[in-house]
């Protein structure tokens, strides 16, 4: 069997990646669900580098001719899923951070309303001095 | 009848303390909303509400748009408890013997919104092809026609301004409030209002490119 050049370059790609995730799981910037999920991934990135036949399999079971091609369809459609699962992620934190940036700009002290509130209670206490 | 002029920022230190001279002039409470700016608009605005012992100032701690910035103004409004608040741009294109205008169809009970129309012949031709295009996306997306779906010159009862729910963070607001506007079933007017363009007021605003920027994030609305 002749190793190519893309199975090498698949397989170092893959592993780096594994690192990397476990890396940032260690330290707390990814979740277990996550890491579960990046490793299969990656797995399967290099088993397929590594046995490039096996897609023929699922090629030919899912209709498409090649089984290159059944693994450029798949990696295609992952990352258009993860990308409108970011965009959506980061659409909910814009939406978070502009709630929490209103809550803090219509702080009472923050938009110059404690004078008001100082003669409000200021009133309501010669109204307490009064009784 | 309490009217409260919102008037969102964001790096208008050249323009905003003529704007803000002009509303005081004319006895209005003032709700300015500085949305982040990174030039001097918050300590200008901070330092005039000191001098008059008048008016609001919210300060955004980061940018977060147009749409962000109005929304933030009408809650503020809200609080002090409004017959009509009228939003107002910053950057000096309107004339604030407008706000007159577009208050009276809701003082007089005739109306829930109005928009102040902008005079679309006197428009430079940058300008118009933008406005035009987002008349028509607004029809398209909203289903409903207004002769300017962009003015920044709105007023609006308490009633509407309760039950409009702003979304859009960026220039699409003034298209999603319209769309609210019929999801309610509100009543809306359009009154001709004068527009005053200067060189800084064309450098902002709806242009081509904004407007194609809005046509996108309205297409990725539909599509979520």
């Amino acid at each position: 069997m002749m190793i190519e050049l893309y199975q090498i370059i698949a397989i170092f790609l893959g592993l780096v990646a594994i690192t990397l995730s476990i890396l940032r799981f260690r330290d707390g910037k990814m979740s277990l669900g996550m890491l579960i999920a990046w490793f299969l991934i990656w797995l399967i990135v290099i088993f397929i580098s590594i046995f490039p036949n096996s897609t023929n399999y699922l090629a030919s079971m899912t209709g498409i001719g090649r089984g290159l091609d059944f693994a450029l369809i798949l990696g295609l459609l992952l990352s258009f899923y993860l990308i409108f699962k970011m965009y959506n992620k980061i659409e909910n934190i814009e939406e978070e951070l502009t709630d929490l940036v209103r809550e803090l700009a219509l702080q009472r002290r923050n938009m110059g309303m404690e004078e008001d509130d100082k003669v409000k209670n200021k009133s309501e206490n010669e109204k307490f001095a009064d009784d | 009848m309490k009217i409260f002029v919102v008037v969102p920022a964001y790096n208008e230190e050249k323009t905003i303390a003529k704007v803000m001279e002009d509303l005081f002039e004319m006895g209005y409470e003032i709700i300015v909303v500085d949305d982040g700016s990174s030039d001097d608009t918050y300590n200008i605005v901070s330092r005039i509400i000191k001098e008059k012992k008048h008016g609001l100032l919210c300060r955004h701690l980061l940018n977060r748009g147009l749409g962000a910035a109005l929304r933030t103004g009408i809650e503020a409004a809200l609080i002090k408890d409004p017959d009509v608040i009228v939003t107002f741009d910053a950057d000096g294109q309107h004339d604030p013997q407008d706000i007159l205008s577009v208050s009276r169809p809701i003082i007089n009970g005739d109306s829930d919104v109005v928009i102040g129309e902008r005079n679309f012949k006197q428009m430079p031709s940058s300008k118009k092809f933008g406005n035009e295009v987002m008349n028509f996306i607004t029809m398209i997306f909203y289903g409903i026609k207004v002769k300017d779906s962009q003015s920044g010159l709105r007023a609006f009862n308490r009633k509407a301004a309760e039950t409009i729910i702003i979304n859009a963070r960026d220039y699409g607001v003034s298209s999603e409030i319209i769309g609210e506007v019929k999801r309610h079933n509100l009543k809306l007017v359009e009154i001709p209002i004068k527009t005053i363009y200067t060189d800084y007021s064309m450098t902002k605003g709806t242009n081509t490119s904004e407007g194609l920027k809005i046509l996108a994030k309205l297409i990725m609305n539909i599509l979520k």
